[in-house]
This record gives structure tokens, sequence and C-alpha cells, in this order.
């Protein structure tokens, strides 16, 4: 009977394991079917004939500053260079804003407020963090342009109905400040309670040890929180498409002039466009995909250097 | 004292970058008009610049819009308009109009016109169902469709259900269905009931039977909305859509050379009027009944309310929104001396 048992038992483990690797080989599949079909078209542009218009020329592609010289459906001559500069200027932007705001939040809600507060606001934090980008982007419409454009006319500049950089700056850090802040007040309260009483002990005020101890040594999580909130940032296509005003030609750093990221103008016209106007996007998916993953292999790079604790 | 005089130099910085952030607004009092009599008269600054709005290069209406104003070459080509100017979507361009934006300029349909903004006349006639249809406001185009010849239809089948289609969009449920979907629709008399008995294919089940449209991408909302309506009542055939643009309304019916390959169509539609080189097969003139209207698509200008700006033209509108343009409109002071000039 015993015998029996643990047969079967050793069988459901092993139904059970396949099970998972299945799973697992599922999700991988996906991804790698996802990263194929925008590697194959998104290079197709760059090879084919696309319909009589001629190859895309990369180097063109790649450093132009204007979208489309020509017109939609009969020029080949996309040019995306100011879009990448504008999308990284963007996060960065939103990185920076965001960032001290998630820090000290997941700062206060790990180790300051009083339990019940910190609950509740850790829930709240939650709760933001998985609203929709359609949500922010409704907001931003709603009401970010509107403060955009009166801050506009206070400071004496001509915004147009508040699309801006600003305006998308704004946005994106309101929605990246919830991902941020629950991981990072994650880190926060994985700080080893003995490195903290020790700080105490020595005479350091809470303060002192909340800035000098608890962040020293959550520093790594930090930085993930950063990863991610800037992957976020990068990748948000919606909610930027909302309040940037689609950017047609030339690169601004001014925050009330219109600006445009690579993800809004992939989906500027998407539902209606065909051909070479359609493919395009997935090479600019593409160069979207390798600049996501050059951001994060900079910011591992700099978080494995930064994250080391030297409390 | 010095953490006062960091905070102080902090903010002056702050308002230098911002201030050095795009465009200077001038002063309120240079070159003010107030533009209405009442008391409580906004202020408008006629030496802003003027701020484009513009849809996408996609959109049916900007083309109506471009072509009406005599800049086609703009209709799918970004690069040729003033620097500086918006892609927004219909509501993007209404809900800055009705608020945020005082010194912009844009273009909806006529049926997207609301309260919050100001329709700007075209050519001195207020935009109005009725102004377009009397034919006397200016800035739309005619919305037409095009059948094969007679006997010419894959099937007799196909061919009653073209013709009963054609009639439908002619009766007060086919005119609503094409104002629902943004149109201006011909005057009509009559419902479809009145009209049905002429077409007894319609009492027939159709569901196994194709009838292509194409022509005109602008028409592709409008023609779907009319075979979604049309479909139950005659017999639930099957439309296929496939709009590639207004020359094809011709080509892919009537013209011999194409309207019998894969591409073929039993009705195309044209966003303009056909040439007369499309109104004939070699030197046979088409019939009049092969060939007609079924709406206009009037595009109207828009503007903030308390912008002074009353009337336009096309050449008004060109100047503003051509990069190339020879004598160039970029303020509203310019803007407001071209109307005068009127």
């Amino acid at each position: 009977m015993t015998i029996k048992t643990n047969v079967t038992k050793k069988w459901i483990d092993q139904l059970v394991e396949k099970i998972l690797f299945f799973m697992a080989l599922l999700s991988a599949s996906f991804i790698v079917m996802v990263v194929i079909v925008i590697i194959e078209r998104g290079l197709s542009p760059f090879f084919s004939d696309n319909d009589g218009l001629g190859q895309v020329n990369l180097l063109r592609f790649l450093t132009g500053i204007v979208y489309l010289d020509g017109p939609t459906f009969a020029s080949n001559a996309y040019g995306i260079g100011y879009l990448i500069i504008s999308t990284l200027y963007i996060a960065l932007l939103s990185l920076l804003i965001a960032m001290p705001i998630s820090i000290f939040s997941a700062l206060f809600i790990a180790k300051i407020a009083p339990k019940p507060l910190g609950n509740t606001l850790r829930t709240v934090t939650e709760i933001l963090a998985a609203i929709p980008s359609i949500v922010y982007g409704l907001f931003g419409a709603g009401v970010i342009l509107d403060l955009v454009y009166n801050l506009s006319l206070i400071v004496g500049v001509q915004s147009s109905a508040g699309f801006s950089v600003l305006s998308t700056v704004i946005v994106l850090a309101i929605m990246i400040i919830p991902t941020m802040t629950v991981i990072a007040e994650v880190a926060i309260r994985a700080v080893q309670k003995e490195l903290i009483h020790g700080s105490l002990a020595l005479g350091a005020t809470p303060t002192q040890t909340n800035f000098k101890v608890v962040l020293a040594s959550a520093k790594s999580g930090i930085f993930t929180a950063a990863i991610l909130g800037v992957g976020r940032a990068l990748g948000e296509a919606t909610a930027v498409s909302l309040v940037a005003g689609s950017r047609r030609s030339g690169i601004s750093f001014a925050l009330f002039e219109t600006t445009a990221t690579l993800t809004s103008t992939m989906l500027q016209g998407m539902k209606e466009t065909v051909g070479l106007d359609y493919t395009i996007r997935f090479s600019i998916g593409l160069v979207l995909m390798v600049i996501i993953l050059l951001v994060n292999f900079i910011l591992n790079f700099v978080k494995s250097k930064v994250g080391r604790v030297h409390v | 004292m010095n953490m006062q005089l960091k905070k102080g130099t902090l903010f002056a910085s702050l308002a230098v970058i911002l201030a050095a952030c795009g465009t200077t607004v001038s002063s309120s009092s240079d070159n003010s008009v107030a533009s209405s009599a009442t008391s409580v008269a906004p202020e408008f600054t006629t030496s802003n610049n003027i701020v484009l709005y513009t849809r996408d290069t996609t959109s049916g209406t900007r083309d109506g819009f471009m072509g009406g104003i005599g800049f086609s070459t703009a209709a799918k080509n970004d690069s040729l308009l003033t620097d500086g100017f918006v892609i927004a979507d219909n509501t993007a361009i209404l809900t800055a109009m009705s608020g945020s934006d005082k010194y912009g300029i844009g273009y909806v349909s006529l049926s997207s016109v609301n309260n919050n903004v100001k329709a700007l006349d075209f050519n001195n006639v207020e935009a109005s169902e009725d102004t377009v249809l009397d034919n006397s406001y200016g800035l739309k185009r005619p919305f037409n469709w095009m059948l094969r010849a007679d006997n010419d239809f894959p099937s007799a089948t196909v061919e009653n259900i073209s013709k009963a289609f054609v009639a439908f969009m002619g009766t007060i449920e086919g005119g609503d269905t094409i104002a629902g979907a943004g149109a201006v629709a011909l005057n009509a008399t009559q419902r479809w009931d009145d009209i049905k008995a002429s077409y007894p294919v319609c009492n027939q089940d159709n569901s196994a039977v194709t009838v292509r449209f194409g022509g005109s991408d602008s028409i592709e909302k409008v023609a779907k909305a009319i075979t979604a309506s049309f479909k139950p009542r005659c017999g639930n055939f099957v439309a296929e859509h496939e709009h590639t643009g207004s020359g094809d309304a011709y080509k892919r019916t009537n013209d011999p050379a194409i309207k019998d390959t894969a591409v073929g169509k039993d009705v195309g539609f044209a966003s303009r009027n056909f040439a007369d080189a499309e109104k004939k097969v070699g030197d046979v003139a088409l019939p009049s009944a092969q060939y007609g209207q079924l709406a206009w698509d009037a595009i109207v200008a828009i503007v903030h309310k308390d912008n002074p700006l009353l009337n336009v033209n096309g050449d008004i509108l060109k100047r503003m929104y051509e990069k190339a343009s020879a004598n160039p409109i970029r303020t509203w002071a310019e803007a407001l001396a071209a109307e005068a000039a009127l």
C-alpha cells in the first residue's frame, strides 16, 4: 500500500514537473515568437523593395530628424533620430522627477509612517501601480495639459494647448512613481534590522539612520525600481500620445514645445495605415527594443557598481 | 541667509529655464484686441503665433481639408506643413479650441462642431447642412458612387443588390446612416419601406452572396456604415470592403483592363467629382444611372471663442499651413489683416 502511494506521489511529482516545464516553455516561446516577428518585420523595410518605394536607408532612418520626408504611402524617407533622442530625454526627465519622490515615499511607508497609515499607503500605491496607462493619459489630457498651458502663460511662453515635453514628462513621472515606490519600499523593508539597531545604538538619530544606513543598504533594490521605472517610461505609448503633440520633425529640448517618442509615433495612425508606413512601425519597435536593452544594461552596470553596500 | 539666497537663485534659474523653453508670448498690452463689445471682453494678443492643429496623414478629414484649401499635396505629407504644428484627433482639436489654446486653429467635420468653439465662415458663408446642400459653403467635397455596367456584374443577384444599395443610400434611413458616420447626406424624401418593393432581391436570403465595395479610403467609414445598415434589409449579403483611393472607383468597376481582375469591384466610391475620362469607357459615355452622389463631406476651420477672426478662405488657410508659402501667415495679426483684405 505504502509502495503504491509512493509510486503515485512520484508520478504526480513528475507530472507537475512536466506541466510546469511546458508552461515555462510556452511562456518563453511567446517571447521568442514576438521577438522573431518584430525582427523579421522590422528589418524588412531595409531589405525589400517596399512595393516599389525602394529600400529604406538605414543610416538616414537612425539619424534623420524628419519622420517622413515626402507623402505617406509614396515615400521611403523615414527618420527617427530625433525620436530616439526625445524618447531618452523624456525618460531621463521623468526619472529625475520620479526618483526622489518614489524613494522618499517608500522610506516613509516602510520606516516612518505608523503601521496602519503605512499599510494604507502601501495598498494605495499598489493600486496606483496597477492602473492602466490610458487612465493616466486621460488624466494628463484633462488636467495636466491645462496646468502646463496655464504655467506657460505665467512664464510668458506660448504653448500648444499644453501639448509639450513638460506634460509628457509629468504624466510619465506620475505613472512610474507608484511602480518605483512599490519596489523601493520592498527593498527598504528588507534592510536587516541589525544594521538599523546598530546605527541607533551608536547614537545616530532615526533620520541619520534612515538616510545613511537604510537607503544605503537598499541601493540595489532602489536601482531595480529605477530600471523598471525607466522601462515603463520608455515603453509607454498611449498616455504619451495624448499629451505629446506628435512632433514630426526636429529635436527640441524646450519644455513647452511639442514632442514625440518612439512609441507614440508607432501608435500614430496605426489603425488606418498599410504598406511601408505600417511595417516601418515594426522597425521603430525593433529600435526601441534595442534601446531598452541598452538602457537596462547600462543601469544594471551602474547598479552593480553603486549597489554594493558600504555602510 | 545663505539658504535663502540659494532658494532665490533656484527659483530665478527655474524661471529663466522655463522662459527659455519655447516661443515667448507677447505682452497682453501689445496688439491686444477685445473679441466682443460686451463689458467683459476677453483679451486676445494678435501678435502671438498661430498654433496649427491637424489630423494625421491617414485621416480623410485632413484629405478633404487640404484639398479644399488648395493644398492637396499636404494631405499625406507632414513635411510640407509649417513647423510647430500639432497632430491631434478630432476630440483633441475640439478640446484645444474649446479651452486650452486661445491661439490655435484646426479643422473638424461639420458634424463635430459644437458651441464651445468658433466655427469660421468660409468665403463669408457659415457652415451648416443647409449651406452645404445649397452649394454655397465651399470647404467641402462630394462623396460619389459608381456601379459596374448593366449585365457586367458577377451575377444578376449581385447586380440587383448593388442597385438596391444605391437606392437605399438615397432614402431617409440611408441619409441617417450617412449623417451618423459624419457626412452630410443629400435631401431624401422616401423611406426604404416605400421603395423596397422595387427590389425583390432583398426579400431572399443573400447570405451566400458577396458584393465588393472599393474606391476612396476617405469614404470607407461611411460606406461600411451604410452596408452595415443595409445588409439586414437585403437578405444579409456579405459586404467585402477594400478601399484603395478615389482613382480606383472607376478603374475597378469600369476600366476594361482592371475591372475583371481579382481587384474588381461592384460598387466604387470617390471623394471627389469624377473626371470626364472616368465617365466613359473608350468613347462610350456611361449612363447617368451608373454613377452619382451620396453625400457631402463638409469641413470647418475652428478657432477659440476669444479669437476675433470670423472669416477665412482657402488662400488664408493655405498660407497658414504651408511651410514654403511665398506669403506666409504666421501670427494672428497677419491673419486678421488677410481677413480684412477679403
